[in-house]
């Protein structure tokens, strides 16, 4: 059974992100920044009425007209850090993509037909992006979120917050991003094959054994990965040869999600990833199969971000599905 | 705030340090010079270790600093605790704070103290100047405030200067409002505040043979401002104090003055218009009880009450300034005699000493046919006999009185007043001596009276049956001009007049520029102390009284609580009215909205927050034909709010070709869109008619 604060912050979350719809791009105004004193704030506050106390029981004029002013001024300070904010636009630009476990980089735009200075922005946690406008500009940023697991990741909201200027109060809001980031798997380089031949007929037993097609063994060239050399053939005579792995698949063009039997699914993905990236520095050509889904084999820097996205977003469900809520 | 950690900016501490500095100012004179001194050394080191030419202390380092400087201010203060100490100790520690300023929260703590130290000056110093002093230390510290919440690039403290004014300007009106009307409330409970400190000012006895030092100075005293005339420089005798107890050497006071009680602070005198009988004294802090009236006065204000001796005494000793309110009235003979108590006080002499005077005594007695005629006769002596008025009199160690009247004959007020008493005692006459101020100078134009430290004098009263007490000046007999026009006259050849205070613009009375403008400076002053810093509970309910209503602390109390919510709604509105135009700024954002409801049906629901690139594509769905425009107008739309040279462009302004081109492709897209509904619908209700024709042929 939830606790009573737990309820309380679900209820508030539900209204929050009622008040706030998703999307990428929002124009903050009164309706959804909220603001409140900070602990430094909430101390000033203590400070006032220890003055006014002071005032009362010294009957001293001076002190009461230093404590009106600085209590006006924290009134006014209200006032400038909600102006601080409302009025801007936030907006999300097309998110960066990466590998499971990498940060990946949310692109920001705020902008603003007044000055803006230091606006919060961070996620979760996570680490805190100052942007600032200067004048009538737009201003560029953008917020790491760190990724745990491929698929589509969406930071439930980002929170903008400013505590300009002085400090004492501190004015937010939220953005709840509509667009999601695409997040490849992390690529793991497929186990070698228990010996690769370095023989002929060994290469003939393996194969035949293993019931693939050939391992082509050639010569090491720029880009590729050091897993994939043939280190005891280097170790023996110096030649630097690389175990080419189209040779595991069932045919040299295809790299297939069926051709590691027995494995886990996501570490299949993670191989193909990894297939994948070697290919494209080889600049070979390839295919992509996976369950319900053919690439047709191709080459290049488009074929590569398909082949990647495929694989992040295979039997994922784009995260959208209560929008507008 | 932890985020903010890793090191304060050198702008926002430079701009807080400064702020100190200031703050100190006002308290120089007031604090040990070796806290001062430690304090500029603490606040060099912080500054320094920002510039990285040396390191804050570590933690044992710190410790003994802090060790060390809180013995030191400890032996000092020696257990006179008091509010004058408790703040010395307070800027102690801001001092030693400055070698723990790391973080932003010390920066907060810093700047918390910083604000009520501001606050603590004003116990001390409250003429207009120092609050400047105090104010603009306070404007300094919320500016450094403003430098540590700005990022570097925009890190500009004119700019915050500029903010704040602005922000001050707008909630000026409101602290002026609150000024006037939040109620002021009596104290909640008593204060001590300063503890018996040493000023300059009338001591409560006269030791003749003394140098007197108070010549010497031209501190303000008092200032007066007059319902009526102002009375003439010989009769404005102030009366503070009666000594009549004289060892042979000093006179003081006969009675022990009971130990002061603290008391809540006093009650201002009100700021009803003065009649033309009264006068209004505002009184510099003096930390003693009495204050000066002119003869045959009695008290108006509250915060003054009558003793013995037609002296007037306050509820507790003024450590702060002091305004009170007195009344002259028609001169009443007083009692017609004395108690034999009091006649028995006011002849006591000491059994022995100063015989050539009390032989000169006896031999005027003799030859006087009443009292009243040998206190002439004394008068006369001095007025005849060369006697001089100096403040350089020779030392009067042994029979202080025999020496100055038939050897050294050369002295002030107080020598004088000494014989004269001394005399009248002899002859078996009761008097005793006064000490207070005589004379004043005007203020700028006329319009008050400054009473000076150097005014200070002392006179004689002798009791003279069926006349009550008299006034015997002595003085008046050997230096007219003392009486008649001031201390600055009575000394002119002499040069002796304030030769010590080279600073005092009072020295330099003959250049008129310094004279004019040491008195509009005191005017503004006066005013300041008059109408801001003595504005309290009296004076508020007096200028509530002249409101219609009748006004009393509850209704200012409710008077305030409706200011201050006005104020805030008045400012929600401001707020409210500037986002109202602020919404639609952006024509795009109409064209947008409005494809968004040319794409809604009656029936159906858009989600909220589509991307133009999803819009086009719903657009697409429901006609086809309009695929391609569709996704021209969401190239346009993005281009406009993510594009390179994106700028939101004002209504107000020329509406750029981009805006027109468009308008026209989103009318287009409307129009297609209108077609294809009714496209859908005329289809809809043809394939329901062949439906209805399909079930009438087959009828089963």
């Amino acid at each position: 059974m939830p606790s009573i604060p737990e309820l309380i912050r679900q209820r508030w979350q539900t209204w929050v992100n009622r008040r706030i719809p998703r999307d990428d791009r929002r124009h903050l105004d009164r309706r959804s920044i909220f603001i409140l004193p900070t602990g430094a704030g909430a101390v000033f506050g203590l400070l006032l009425v220890i003055m006014l106390l002071t005032g009362i029981n010294y009957q001293n004029s001076l002190i009461y007209l230093l404590t009106f002013l600085l209590g006006a001024l924290l009134v006014a300070a209200m006032h400038q850090t909600h102006n601080n904010l409302s009025g801007l636009d936030v907006a999300m630009l097309k998110p960066g993509e990466g590998f499971a476990g990498d940060t990946i980089v949310f692109p920001v735009r705020l902008q603003g037909a007044h000055e803006a200075p230091a606006i919060d922005l961070s996620h979760g946690d996570g680490a805190v992006t100052t942007l600032s406008l200067a004048g009538q500009d737009l201003v560029d940023g953008s917020i790491a979120v760190p990724s745990h697991e491929r698929g589509f990741l969406l930071p439930d909201r980002v929170r903008v917050e400013t505590r300009f200027p002085f400090g004492l109060l501190v004015a937010w809001s939220w953005l709840r991003p509509a667009t999601a980031a695409i997040v490849y798997p992390r690529p793991i380089t497929p186990p070698e094959l228990p010996d690769v031949a370095d023989n002929g007929e060994q290469v003939e037993a393996e194969r035949s054994r293993q019931g693939q097609d050939q391992v082509e063994l050639r010569p090491w060239r720029e880009g590729d990965i050091s897993a994939r050399v043939n280190w005891k053939r280097y170790s023996r005579n110096g030649d630097m040869v690389v175990a080419d792995w189209q040779a595991e698949q069932g045919s040299p063009q295809w790299l297939d999600f069926d051709g590691f039997p027995g494995v886990d699914h996501e570490l299949r993905l993670s191989y193909l990833t990894a297939l994948v990236l070697e290919r494209y520095q080889a600049r070979d050509t390839w295919g992509l199969r996976l369950p319900g889904l053919i690439l047709e084999p191709d080459q290049g820097e488009h074929h590569r971000g398909e082949c990647l996205r495929a694989l992040a977003t295979w039997r994922k469900q784009p995260p959208l599905t209560e929008k507008g809520a | 705030m932890n985020r903010h950690s890793s090191m304060l900016p050198s702008a926002a501490l430079g701009w807080l340090l400064s702020g100190f500095l200031i703050l100190l100012l006002p308290q120089w004179d007031r604090l040990p010079v070796w806290l001062l001194v430690c304090c500029l050394l603490l606040a060099a080191w912080r500054w320094l270790a920002q510039q990285g030419r040396v390191r804050l202390p570590g933690r044992w380092l710190k410790l003994a600093v802090m060790g060390s400087l809180i013995a030191g201010y400890i032996a000092t203060v020696s257990g006179h605790f008091s509010v004058d100490t408790a703040a010395s100790f307070f800027v102690l520690a801001v001092g030693l704070k400055w070698l723990e300023t790391r973080t932003s929260r010390d920066f907060f703590v810093l700047f918390f103290i910083l604000v009520y130290l501001a606050a603590v000056n004003f116990l001390f110093r409250q003429d207009i100047g120092w609050t400047l002093v105090t104010l603009a230390g306070v404007v300094v510290l919320l500016v450094s405030l403003q430098l540590l919440h700005t990022p570097n690039t925009l890190r500009n403290p004119a700019r915050g200067l500029w903010r704040l004014g602005g922000m001050m300007l707008k909630t000026l009106p409101v602290v002026l409002a609150l000024f006037v009307f939040f109620p002021r409330m009596a104290p909640l409970w008593s204060v001590p505040l300063v503890s018996g400190e040493a000023r300059t000012g009338l001591s409560d006895s006269i030791t003749p043979g003394d140098i007197s030092s108070l010549a010497q100075s031209s501190e303000r005293v008092f200032r007066v401002s007059f319902g009526g005339e102002m009375p003439a420089h010989r009769e404005r005798y102030w009366r503070g104090l009666i000594l009549d107890r004289f060892d042979g050497h000093t006179w003081s006071q006969w009675q022990e003055a009971p130990p002061a009680r603290l008391g809540r602070v006093d009650l201002d005198a009100g700021i009803i218009d003065l009649a033309p009988d009264q006068y209004d004294v505002l009184m510099e802090a003096s930390g003693q009880r009495w204050v000066y009236a002119l003869d045959n006065s009695r008290a108006v204000s509250a915060n003054v009450s009558e003793v013995p001796g037609e002296l007037f005494r306050l509820q507790r000793p003024a450590d702060t300034s002091v305004r009170y309110r007195m009344a002259l009235e028609e001169a009443d003979r007083g009692p017609d005699s004395l108690l034999p108590s009091e006649r028995r006080r006011y002849l006591q002499l000491p059994p022995q000493g100063n015989d050539r005077s009390r032989e000169l005594a006896r031999q005027l007695a003799d030859t006087t046919p009443s009292d009243l005629a040998f206190t002439r006769a004394v008068l006369e002596r001095f007025r005849q006999q060369p006697y001089f008025y100096t403040l350089r009199p020779p030392t009067m160690p042994d029979d202080p009185v025999d020496t100055l009247l038939f050897e050294a004959k050369r002295g002030f007020c107080a020598h004088y007043a000494s014989a004269t008493a001394f005399l009248l005692r002899s002859a078996g006459i009761p008097a005793r001596i006064v000490a207070g101020y005589q004379g004043g100078s005007a203020g700028a134009d006329e319009a008050y009276l400054i009473v000076r430290q150097y005014d200070a004098h002392a006179w004689v009263e002798a009791w003279i049956d069926g006349r009550g007490w008299l006034r015997l000046d002595p003085t008046a007999a050997i230096a007219p001009d003392r009486i008649e026009s001031g201390l600055r006259e009575a000394v002119a050849e002499e040069g002796s007049f304030l030769q010590e205070d080279w600073t005092s613009p009072q020295r330099y009375g003959d250049v008129a520029v310094v004279q004019w403008l040491s008195l509009q400076m005191d005017r503004i002053n006066y005013n300041w102390q008059r109408w801001v810093v003595g504005y309290q509970g009296q004076s508020q309910l007096d200028l509530m009284s002249r409101l219609p209503g009748n006004i009393g602390l509850k209704e200012l109390g409710y008077l305030t609580a409706g200011l201050v919510g006005l104020a805030l709604l008045v400012a929600a509105l401001v707020t409210a009215l500037r986002h109202g135009r602020g919404r639609s700024d952006d024509p795009v954002d109409a064209l947008m909205a409005r494809w968004v409801r040319a794409l809604q049906g009656p029936d159906e629901e858009l989600p909220a927050g589509m991307t133009p690139g999803q819009l086009a594509t719903a657009t697409a769905q429901r006609a086809p034909s309009a695929a391609r425009l569709a996704q021209a107008f969401a190239r346009d739309l993005n281009n406009h709010y993510y594009g390179p040279g994106s700028r939101r462009w004002k209504s107000s302004r020329r509406r750029p070709p981009e805006y027109r081109l468009m308008q026209r492709r989103l009318a287009a897209l409307r129009r297609e869109l209108r077609r294809s509904t009714r496209n859908r619908r005329t289809a809809k209700s043809r394939k329901g008619a062949f439906r209805r024709l399909a079930r009438s042929r087959n009828p089963s």
